[in-house]
Formats: C-alpha cells, sequence, structure tokens
C-alpha cells in the first residue's frame, strides 16, 4: 500500500470534474492531503556540508582525550581535544562545539553513519554518492538530492530558486568531479543548483548586472518585451521551447527584482547578527540560507567547502585545523538554529550536518576493508603536526538533525570507544538517510524517473526505507 | 399539497432514480455472487447496495444545485418545493450510502489512497448533507437571509463532495486512469513499456478458445499475447529489477516458480492460480492485481484465463516480445520519378505524404533558408552580405550551391560537429577521471577526422580498435577506487559502443537481464569480454554468480570473436564485423542521427532506441543503403538531406515535448529547433563581440605553438572548456553519452543571460564598438537589425529602437539594445 501521496499523483489520477471540484471548494485540498497517508513535517531542507572528512572523534563523538606531547604514541591518540558536556545527560561534544552542544535538545544526534566502501578513497567519489546515494561512474547523470527535491517539490516561494548552493567555488582541484554531482542531471538543468560560491557577494547573483541601476535594468527589460511583441517571428505560438524560454526569461526578471532578492544581501543583516555569524564564508552561508528560508526558500547546501587538503581535509596538523574548523562553524550553525526555531521556521525545516566520512589517526577505510594509505603518520609523534586524525574513516561518522518533525534530545547508533572507533549500534547508510529527508519531506520512496527506458529510484532501486526513529 | 403540484417533476426524478437503479442493480447482484464474506452475509449483502444507492445523493444534490443556481437570485422560487425535495431525499441518501459503504468496507478489504479519499469525502458529504437540509429548514422556517446564503453555500460544497467522492468511488471500481481513458490525456500504457510490440495483430482470446488444440505456431502466438499483457500490466513490480512479493512474471522459470506465497500458475488450472484470483478481484480490494495502474481488461484476463486452461504452454523457442528492428541492409525500390522533385529523398517523402494524406507546403524563403544550412553545416549564422548575395543571387540552384559551398568549408563544418560527436562519444576537455589519469581524450583526432571527413566505417574502426589517438572512447572513464562490476571499462566500453553507433541500450542488461528489450545479462557481458583482457565472470546486480562470460557480437551473425584474442586482436574483428555493409545496424544508426540533427526528430525516435520502429521504413533503409554506396561518406549524407525539398519545409511548432517520442508522430517537416550552446555563444560571438579569448581554447587545431587564427577570427565556443554560461544554455557534462540535450528554458539559463557576467562584459564591450562604428542611431539600429536577423528592422521596431535612443547613441542604451535583439526568439531559434 502507499502511503505518500505527491502532487503528480494526485494531478495525474485527478479527473477535470475533482479539479474543478477542487477549485471550487479550494479548502477541500487541504482536507483531501491530510486524509491521505503522510503528513509531511518538513518543507524546507538546509545542509550544512562539512567538506573534507570531519573526524568523529574530534567533533561530536569524543573518545579518551589524549593531550600533545613529543614521544606520543599515533596508536594511543582517539581524540585529541577535551571534551565538554551537552544540554543532554551523558552526551560529549568535543571542545570548541559548545554553542551546538546547548542545542542538542532540539535535535538528533546520529553517531553511527557509515559512509560506502569506494576502495582507494577520493574525496568527490565520496561526495558525490553522498550527495546522489549513487556510486560514481554511473551510466546515467545521477541527480544531486537537492535536485531531486526541487523537482519533485518545485520552489516553496516562485522567485527563490528551488535548489541553492552556497559556498563552493567550481575553481579549486578536483572541481571536474564537485561538478560531477553539483547537478541536476538527467533531471534536466531546470533543477540544477544556483551556484552562489561566495555569500558575500551573493547579491550579484540576483540584481541587475555590474554597472546596471535600478531604473536601466526595468528599461531594458521593458525594450526586451516592447520588441518581443512586434516581433513577427517572436509569435510564441504553442511551441513550447519558445515558451519555456519566454517563461524563464520572465521568471528571472521577476527574481532579479524581486523584494525577497534582498534575502540574498547580507549587508541588510543588521549588525550584531551579522557578527555572529561572520566567522567566515560558511558563516556567513549560514546567515544567508537563514535568510533565505525565512524568504520561502526550499533546498539550501551550505558548504565549508572542499579544497584538497584544506578545511576538514586534514592531511596534516589536524589538531589545530580541527581547532579552527570548530570556530568557523560553532556559532553560526548554532545562531541559525536559534534564529530559525524563534522565527518558527524550524519546525519545517530539517536542518542536516554531515560529511562524506570521518577521519582516524591510524586506519585509512574500515575494518575488514582497509584500504591504501594516503597520509604517512609516523607510530611516534615528535611535531604537532603530526597529531591530528589525518587517516580517511568510513566505519562511523557524526551526523546531526534538527527540525522539521526530527525527535529533540535523541541520540542515535553508537561508535566503540577503543580503536577502532567503529559504529557497534544502528548503523545507518546514506540510502537511509536519503529516505530520512525524503519521508520529512513527504516524498514516496519509491520515486523515480524513466531515464532511457529504465526506471532511476530516488535511492538505487527503491527499496530502502527512511529511519522511522528519527521523526518525533 | 407540493405533492400534487409537482407530480411531473416527482414523477420525472422516480422515472431518474428507476433507470439508474435497474444499471446499477445488474452489476450488484453479479457482484453479490462472485464471494462471500466473513459475518452475517446480510451485512455484507446490504453493503453491496452501495454502488446503487449512492446515485440518489450524487445526481439529487447535482439537481438541486443546479436548479438552485438557476434561482439564484429568488429563494421563494417556482422551482423551491422541488428543490426541498430534492435536498432532503438527497442527504438522506447520502446518509444511507455512507452506512452502506461502510458496511461494504467492513466487509470486503479496500484499502489505499483512493479508498481512503473516497472513504473520508463520503463520511463528510453525508455529514455536509445533513448541515445542508438543516439550513434549509431553517430558512424555509424563518426566511432569513444568512439562513438562505449558508443553506446555498453548503449546497455547493456538497456537491463539490459527491462529485469528488464519486470521482474517487468510480475510480475503486473501474479503475484509476477509467475516467482519462478515452481522452487524448490518457496516460499510456507504463512509462517503462513503450518498446513492447506484442503479437502484429490484436489477438482475441475467443480465437482460441474455439480452437479444440492449439498448433505450435498458436501456441507461439497465445503465449506471445499473454507475455505482452503481463509486459504492460505486472512488470512494473514484478520484472528483475523490482521483484514485489519474490515474483518475477518476466522469465519462463520464475513465472512458474512464482512468489513468497507459491506458485502463482497451475498449469491446466484456472481455478487454482492465484494469478487469476488476483486479477479477477475487484479493483480496489486490497489483494487485487495490479496494485497500481489499470485493471487487467476482459480480453486480457481472457487470454491469460485460456493460456492457463491450456497448460500454459511457452515454448523454448518462443519469440521476444519487444520490438527488433532487422540487421540486414535493405534496399527498397526507389519510387518512380516526380517532376519538381529530383532528389530521391523527396520521392520517400512524397509517397509518405501521399499515404498520411499530407500537402506539399511550400518552401521557406531564402533568408531562413540561409540561416538554417549555415547553423547546421557549420554552426554559424550567415553575415547581412553573405544573405543580400545569396538573395540576388538568380541561379536556379543557388541552395543546392550553397550547400556545397558550406560544406566545403572544412574547418567550420569540423568545428561545428566536433559539438555533436563530442557528446556522442562523451570527450571533453576537461571532466572527472583526468585528475587520476583515468580518462583520455580524443579531442585531436575527432577533429582531423571531421576536416578529412574520414569515411565512417574507417572512423568506426579506429574508435572500437583504437590508435593512441583514438583510445578515448574505448577506454572509458576510471575514477579511483573500486567501482559496480556494471562500470568496469570492458563495461563501459561495450555499453558506449552499442548505445553510440548501434543504438542499443546494454544498460539495463549490464546489471541483469533487461524488461525493457530481449538483451540479458550474459550478451551484455559477452559483448564487454571482447574489451578486457581477462576473462570476465558474470555479475548479477553486482553479485558473482560464479559463470564466465562467452565473448560474442550481439548479433552473433556478423561473425565470431576470437575468445582467447588479446584485447587487440579481438578489438580488430570487432571493428571488421561491426563495419561489414552487412551490419545494416551500424548505418541506420548513423543516417538517423544526422537527420535528427538537422530535423529535430530522426526517423527513430529516440535515436539511441534502433529496435524502435521509423516513421518511414522504406526512407531509413535507403539512405543507410545510399549511406553505404556513396562511400560511407557523412558529407554525402548531409548533402542529400540540405539539399532536398523536405528540408526547405516550414518548420513544425511542438507543444507537448511528450509526443515527439511517441509512434504517433507524424513527419510534416522539421521541428523548430533552439540554438545550441555554442551555436548561440558563436553567433553572439560574430553580432556583438568575441564572448572568448584566445586563453580560452582548451584543443587549437593549429598545435598549441601557432597562433589560432580562424575565417572569423574568434575562439569558437565548441573549442573552449565547459563554464556556467555553456551549461546553463545546454551543454552537457559529458560522463555519459548525449544524444538529446536539454532545450527548454529554464530559470538557471535566464538567469545567466539576464545578469551572467560573461555575457554582460561582451554586450559592454560589442557595444563601444558598435558606438564606435556607426554615424547616427538610425544607421546603427539598421545594422543591428541586419547583422542579427538578416533583414531590416520593421516600421515597429524602428520605432521602439528609435525612442531609446533619441537622446544619442549611449552606449549603455545600445548595450541594452543587442541584449534585447541576441534575446529574442528570432536570434535564438533556427525557424
Amino acid at each position: 500500500m502507499k502511503h505518500y501521496y505527491n502532487r503528480r499523483d494526485f494531478l495525474k489520477t485527478a479527473s477535470a470534474g475533482t479539479l474543478a471540484a477542487l477549485a471550487a471548494g479550494a479548502p477541500l485540498s487541504g482536507f483531501l492531503s491530510s486524509c491521505s497517508g503522510k503528513q509531511a513535517g518538513a518543507d524546507a531542507v538546509i545542509l550544512l556540508w562539512m567538506a573534507g572528512g570531519m573526524a568523529h572523534t574530534d567533533t561530536f563523538d569524543p573518545k579518551a582525550y589524549t593531550p600533545f606531547e613529543k614521544g606520543l604514541d599515533s596508536n594511543r591518540v582517539l581524540s585529541t581535544f577535551k571534551s565538554v558536556p551537552t544540554a543532554l545527560d551523558g552526551i560529549h561534544f568535543s571542545e570548541g562545539l559548545e554553542s551546538i552542544g546547548a542545542l542538542m535538545d532540539k535535535g538528533t544526534l546520529i553517531r553511527s553513519y557509515v559512509a560506502a566502501d569506494l576502495g582507494h578513497i577520493l574525496h568527490s567519489r565520496h561526495q558525490y554518492h553522498w550527495h546522489t546515494c549513487y556510486e560514481p561512474p554511473q551510466t546515467v547523470a545521477a541527480p544531486h538530492i537537492g535536485a531531486w527535491i526541487a523537482q519533485e517539490l518545485g520552489p516553496k516561494n516562485p522567485v527563490i530558486p528551488a535548489f541553492i548552493d552556497i559556498g563552493q567555488r567550481m575553481t579549486v582541484g578536483e572541481a571536474e568531479e564537485l561538478k560531477a554531482f553539483h547537478t541536476a542531471g538527467f533531471l534536466g538543468s531546470e533543477y540544477g543548483p544556483f551556484m552562489i560560491p561566495d555569500p558575500s557577494s551573493g547579491l550579484d547573483a540576483v540584481k541587475p548586472p555590474a554597472g546596471m541601476s535600478f531604473s536601466r535594468f526595468e528599461r531594458r527589460n521593458q525594450l526586451y518585451n516592447d520588441l518581443l511583441s512586434q516581433n513577427a517571428v517572436g509569435d510564441l505560438g504553442s511551441d513550447y521551447q519558445k515558451e519555456s524560454f519566454k517563461r524563464s526569461m520572465e521568471q528571472a526578471y521577476m527574481l532579479l527584482k524581486s523584494p525577497e532578492a534582498k534575502a540574498f544581501d547580507l549587508h541588510d543583516e543588521p549588525k550584531e547578527s551579522y557578527d555572529i555569524y561572520n566567522t567566515g564564508r560558511f558563516g556567513l552561508g549560514c546567515l544567508m540560507a537563514r535568510r533565505l528560508i525565512e524568504q520561502g526558500a526550499r533546498f539550501i547546501s551550505v558548504t565549508t567547502e572542499y579544497e584538497p587538503f584544506k578545511g576538514w581535509d586534514t592531511h596534516e596538523g589536524g589538531h589545530t585545523r580541527v581547532g579552527e574548523m570548530k570556530k568557523l562553524i560553532d556559532a553560526p550553525v548554532a545562531q541559525l538554529i536559534k534564529d530559525l526555531d524563534r522565527s518558527g521556521h524550524l519546525d519545517r525545516t530539517l536542518i542536516i550536518i554531515a560529511s562524506e566520512f570521518s577521519r582516524d589517526m591510524v586506519m585509512e577505510g574500515r575494518p575488514g576493508a582497509e584500504v591504501k594509505h594516503q597520509v604517512n603518520q609516523p607510530d611516534v609523534i615528535n611535531d604537532i603536526k603530526n597529531y591530528g586524525m589525518h587517516r580517511h574513516f568510513t566505519d562511523g561518522c557524526s551526523m546531526l538533525m534538527f527540525g522539521g518533525g526530527i525527535k529533540k534530545g535523541f541520540v542515535y547508533g553508537k561508535t566503540a570507544d577503543e580503536r577502532p572507533c567503529k559504529t557497534i549500534e544502528k548503523p545507518i547508510r546514506i540510502e537511509q538517510v536519503h529516505q530520512s529527508i525524503y519521508h520529512a519531506l513527504g516524498i514516496d520512496p519509491q520515486k523515480h524517473e524513466v531515464i532511457e527506458g529504465r526506471p532511476f529510484y530516488t535511492t538505487p532501486d527503491g527499496v530502502h526505507k527512511p529511519e522511522l526513529e528519527f521523526f518525533s | 399539497m407540493a405533492f400534487f403540484r409537482y407530480r411531473k417533476v416527482i414523477v420525472g426524478i422516480s422515472i431518474l432514480i428507476v433507470s439508474i437503479a435497474s444499471v446499477s442493480a445488474e452489476s450488484v447482484v453479479a457482484d453479490t455472487l462472485a464471494s462471500a464474506e466473513e459475518g452475517w452475509w446480510g451485512w455484507g449483502f446490504l453493503g453491496r447496495f452501495h454502488p446503487i444507492i449512492v446515485h440518489f445523493p450524487v445526481s439529487l444534490l447535482l439537481i438541486a444545485a443546479i436548479m438552485e443556481v438557476l434561482t439564484f437570485r429568488k429563494f421563494q422560487s417556482s422551482l423551491r418545493t422541488g428543490i426541498n425535495w430534492l435536498v432532503f431525499i438527497g442527504a438522506g441518501g447520502a446518509i444511507v450510502s455512507a452506512f452502506l459503504g461502510w458496511l461494504l468496507a467492513s466487509s470486503g478489504s479496500y484499502g489505499g489512497d483512493t479508498f481512503a479519499v473516497h472513504q473520508w469525502i463520503g463520511i463528510a458529504t453525508a455529514a455536509l448533507g445533513v448541515l445542508v437540509a438543516v439550513f434549509l429548514w431553517m430558512a424555509i422556517r424563518q426566511k432569513r437571509t444568512s439562513f438562505v446564503k449558508a443553506y446555498q453555500a453548503l449546497l455547493l460544497l456538497a456537491t463539490v463532495g459527491v462529485s469528488v467522492a464519486g470521482h474517487y468511488g468510480g475510480a475503486l471500481t473501474h479503475g484509476q486512469d477509467y475516467l482519462l481513458s478515452g481522452t487524448p490525456w490518457a496516460s499510456g500504457d507504463g512509462e517503462l513499456l513503450a518498446g513492447i510490440e506484442g503479437p502484429s495483430t490484436p489477438v482475441e482470446w475467443q480465437t482460441f478458445a474455439s480452437l479444440d488444440s492449439l498448433d505450435g505456431e498458436q501456441e507461439m502466438n497465445l503465449n506471445l499475447a499473454v507475455r505482452t499483457v503481463l509486459a504492460h500490466k505486472c512488470f512494473q513490480c514484478h520484472s528483475s529489477d523490482k521483484m514485489e512479493g519474490e515474483l518475477r512474471l518476466d522469465d519462463k522459470e520464475l513465472v512458474f516458480k512464482g512468489g513468497e506465497s507459491g506458485p502463482v500458475i497451475v498449469p491446466g488450472d484456472v481455478q487454482n492460480s492465484e494469478l487469476v484470483r488476483r486479477i479477477t478481484l475487484p479493483p480496489g480490494h486490497k489483494e487485487a492485481m495490479p496494485g497500481k495502474g489499470k485493471p487487467l481488461s476482459d480480453n486480457e484476463i481472457g487470454l491469460i484465463k485460456l493460456w492457463i486452461e491450456k497448460g500454459a504452454p511457452w515454448p523454448d523457442q518462443a519469440k521476444g516480445i519487444f520490438r527488433v528492428a532487422p540487421l540486414a541492409p535493405r534496399q527498397p525500390q526507389l519510387p518512380s520519378a516526380v517532376a519538381g522533385l529530383e532528389n530521391p529523398l523527396d520521392l520517400w517523402i512524397n509517397e509518405y505524404f501521399k499515404k498520411n494524406e499530407l500537402p506539399w507546403p511550400t518552401v521557406v524563403e531564402d533568408r531562413v533558408f540561409l540561416r538554417r544550412v549555415y547553423f547546421d553545416l557549420i554552426g554559424l549564422p550567415p553575415g547581412p552580405q553573405q544573405l543580400a548575395d545569396f538573395q540576388a543571387d538568380t541561379n536556379p540552384d543557388k541552395r543546392k550551391l550553397i550547400v556545397e559551398e558550406l560544406l566545403a568549408r572544412d574547418r567550420d563544418y569540423a568545428t561545428h560537429w566536433t559539438t555533436f560527436w563530442n557528446d556522442l562519444l562523451r570527450n571533453d576537455y576537461t571532466g572527472p577521471g583526468y585528475i587520476t589519469n583515468g580518462r583520455f581524450n580524443i579531442s585531436d583526432w575527432l577533429y582531423r577526422s571531421l576536416v578529412n571527413n574520414k569515411p565512417y566505417d574507417q572512423f568506426v574502426r579506429e574508435l572500437v580498435a583504437p590508435t593512441e589517438a583514438s583510445k578515448g572512447f574505448i577506454k572509458g572513464i576510471e575514477w579511483r577506487g573500486a567501482v559496480n562490476s556494471s562500470q568496469t571499462t570492458a563495461m563501459q566500453a561495450a555499453q558506449n559502443v552499442s548505445q553510440a553507433l548501434l543504438g542499443v541500450n546494454l544498460k539495463c542488461a549490464s546489471c541483469h537481464d533487461s524488461f525493457v528489450s530481449d538483451w540479458k545479462l550474459d550478451d551484455a557481458y559477452a559483448f564487454a569480454n571482447i574489451f578486457s583482457e581477462k576473462p570476465l565472470e558474470i555479475n548479477r546486480c553486482d553479485i558473482p554468480t560464479g559463470k564466465m562470460a562467452d565473448t560474442r557480437i550481439l548479433w552473433p551473425e556478423l561473425g565470431a570473436i576470437s575468445a582467447k584474442g588479446t584485447i587487440q586482436q579481438k578489438s580488430e574483428e570487432l571493428a571488421n564485423a561491426l563495419t561489414q555493409p552487412k551490419n545494416g545496424r551500424l548505418y541506420r544508426t548513423l543516417v538517423n542521427r544526422i537527420w535528427a540533427q538537422l530535423m529535430g526528430r530522426g526517423i527513430v525516435s529516440p535515436t539511441d532506441e534502433m529496435d524502435k520502429a521509423p516513421w518511414s521504413q522504406d526512407l531509413l533503409d535507403w539512405m543507410a543503403v545510399y549511406f553505404v554506396e556513396q562511400g560511407y561518406d557523412i558529407k554525402k549524407i548531409l548533402h542529400l538531406i540540405t539539399t532536398s525539398k523536405t528540408y526547405q519545409l516550414p518548420s513544425i511548432s511542438v507543444e507537448d515535448p511528450a509526443t515527439i517520442n511517441t509512434d504517433k508522430f507524424v513527419f510534416t517537416g522539421m521541428l523548430k529547433r533552439k540554438l545550441t550552446a555554442e551555436q548561440f555563444a558563436d553567433a553572439v560571438s560574430m553580432v556583438v563581440h568575441p564572448i572568448y579569448s584566445v586563453g580560452a581554447l582548451k584543443y587549437n587545431p593549429q598545435g598549441d605553438s601557432i597562433a589560432f587564427t580562424n575565417a572569423n577570427s574568434f575562439v569558437r565556443a565548441a573549442l573552449v572548456q565547459n563554464d556556467p554560461f555553456l551549461t546553463a544554455l545546454g551543454r552537457p557534462s559529458r560522463e555519459n553519452i548525449i544524444s538529446v540535450r536539454d532545450n527548454q528554458g529554464t530559470l538557471l539559463q535566464a538567469m545567466e543571460l539576464t545578469n551572467g557576467a560573461l555575457l554582460n562584459e561582451t554586450l559592454i564591450a560589442g557595444a563601444q564598438e558598435w558606438v564606435a562604428g556607426h554615424e547616427n542611431p538610425k544607421l546603427l539600429t539598421e545594422a543591428i537589425f541586419k547583422q542579427s536577423f538578416g533583414r531590416a528592422p520593421t516600421e515597429d521596431e524602428r520605432r521602439i529602437a528609435n525612442e531609446i535612443l533619441n537622446n544619442g547613441m549611449d552606449t549603455n542604451t545600445v548595450q541594452d539594445l543587442l541584449w534585447a535583439v541576441i534575446l529574442l526568439p528570432e536570434f535564438q531559434f533556427i525557424e
């Protein structure tokens, strides 16, 4: 039996008569969706992406702390930071995440994400897998989860693009690989990401081109419409391509002149608030996400940005870098949750904090599926640059979820307290994570597209189920 | 008394009720006999009157509402008493039917969305009916306007309720698609199954039923008919891709094995075949099959019953249910000459038009034609001078001559067609894989092949059994790390050779037996083995089966491959086998692709699925043979098509893109096409200002040491790296074969065109040059229109341009005019 009721199915089965009836009795449509199956808890998503592999033992799942000293045995080190308490009894985070920790009574902490075995580690392949739910390469261009959502639910506010990606520049190393999943793939570019590499200049993406005043922009648009109406060949007729072209031009004009576009303008934010968020590009990305959610955005991804060996991709000096990364994320993530909670948006907005895999000081891959080392980690640490989680670990990663019907103050899964600090309770994989996100949004777990004559599901073969334990 | 005064109305209504009831009664009785339910039988029996009684509230309340609307302004109209009776009986009927419906639901096993919606709206409507009656009663008694208004509003709402509940009730009984199934908006028989052909003529179960015993041929046909039904109605959930209830109905062995609850077919025993029980349950029953989509028709059920009764014959040599195109070339006799049609291609179209009773439309004017051939052959628009010369030319052969002139511009031709081949051969200058040396580009080989117009058989041989320069196609894309067994480079090669060159999709079959074609897992592995150093073990859905793959071509009749040979040896054998003239498939695929590029839709469509039916088998076959006779010369095919009258017909608008790939498509001329990203960028570079500088070149045909120049002295978009501007305009990432690009407008595209930096900077630079180069606004306007469209501005356009330029030619205004012009459909589309 099907528990979900989606917009497309409804339109497909609804007869002309029903539609007319619905038009006549508009309140009925609310009644219809409330009595048939799943009531979605969320209608928007913010994915806060910890790019490069965030070590769980140095962030949301700390283990025994071993301070740095010369001659330290690598094998002894599980965490390079102290633990600090969170709002939940008995649950600790790594030092530097106090603000997020204080909010854990508002969300769910998942400590048992297990990344796939994709062989010799390449970040972009794991990121591709996380974002599309398919292992690369694929025989067709797999869509990003944001594209699936954009296609299924459409924009929430018609002038705000349904899929917005903040913070990733496509000029870094491995950019070609990143592009491979920052795409709507076979769903068509209509559902692809609206890219804002730098949130501090985000407004540029949605204002008239550089050097053009608003009145001139209006005049230019008027001129276009005048010529369009006079152009004999411009007679749009019934051609779908021409119609869609004209419609998209109108849509762009609407967005560029809309008051909602102000949401992209961070200078519009009161200084006190701006300063809390402003820990760097990621923090400002969180601020932009908040402003966009308030204006009706559907899916937003904010990334700490992947660039080989930067950010969370700690191949050396991991302890120092992770300290900086926590400074980058702690305040803005907490503020984002608080702000959305205060404005009432959190109930309908699912926030996810995730990374492609974790890190460990010793093990590359996971127990039973160890892969070629990429970092030369000495057995005995004499230099602080060797003190940190430098190898790629796939068997125990932390993930956080807030809002959109997610349980409050809930901890899911567990990792071992001794090396390897792998998942020992409730392993959860990407397919189930995606299905849980779709579940929160009320999207049918068997949603699929027929591409080149065969069905392609949001998660492979459409057989996966959401983890209902996440939901209150 | 009211009864006597309105007896005509009441008699009329009574007749209506009786006639509705008698129609419904028949089906109710039949249903009642069908099965007995648990509990006291009487409740269930009463419940079965639900479908009759529901007609009362539906029709009575609707009629009441209509009469109420007709007398909307006057509550106390002459119809008042009649309406009152209708409302009271209708409301009563709603209560009774809701009650009976509840009885029916609890005695039967109903479930699902449609049922839930029906149930709750039904109950709500009954409650609403009571409210309507109450308010009406109060309105009659107290005559207060507020009661009247409330009553009227509630009545309208109740009619909406009965209509919606009625619709869903109907959907339960007749299937969800019942209402629309007779309309042009009806959804097809399952989105997956467009390729199923089934028996060539419709098979009626009665024709088989009348036979005492079936001979081999008849068994085969009955089996084929049944499997076609299964494919259409069951495969979506019960086939290799998705085995709901562990049941697969797409494979002989598994059909008889059954699902998790045991066998579903007992040959010879219809009564005990679970499949028959499921497909004959009333729709809406929770065990009824199909669980989604249309129920089986009587004929379909009849065929399955009869097939089981006859022992469920499934001969081992049973035919496939999917259409398979013939492999061998075929040379149909060219139709006899017709005056005015010199091009043989037109003779075929003439036959086609005659058959479809279509007239020949008038060919397009010179300006439209010239823009077409320019864009199609070299990817650039004609300049104003070229157009003027062409229009002035009085040579009756000028259209043919210009085609020849353009085809002779080797470098422009090669640059333009590079884009098409890059998409098809998934070749790009950058992309995933290069970072770990897991990918090789073939740009230089491709460009040289096109410049030299390499014969296509040789072209294919060099792709399949590659040289160092062309190995990228077969080598595929290797990222670091482990990959799924359906994506090994050998399997990629098998998939890409078959899709790009042969119009066969092997992607399904490289993981499991396909259920959208007859290709099997074994076939895909045997083909992939040709490209593998070590013999491949067959994996099903990424799980090793322990069985080693054969080594063979998809069509063994094309020749054998030495199983023990080296890759080099095997691929050479394959290359020779594929390119021999008797492989009609290779050449049909190619000429169809070229046709689709020029005409917007292939003779077979999609162009990657060459087993689909062409709209003209003769034309396709003839062109493929012509191509071979002409020495595998692609330019000859381009020449053939672009010099035809057919190519010169007015272009066609398509309202709904979903209709393009259906087999109902009728060819009446080329489809309107949007410029590709590269065509648009090059056109802007010509008209406004070059978009790309020499530094953007990713492949320099003249070698890196030589300064880049070409006839138009700007960098063409086909030779630069993909960027956000080109991506937004539809240039794909080329990790996968792309044979059709996105061609609809999108917000991202419009944003790139409206405020993107690259185009904006081009326009700023262009505006300065345009201002500097023209004396006054009038001349400037004339020149912009000439350059962009090959025509003078109309009076209105002149006026509009004049209005904004009346303060002189400041660069901002000129920039805006250029922007508006290049975004007009006349610039964006090929008419």
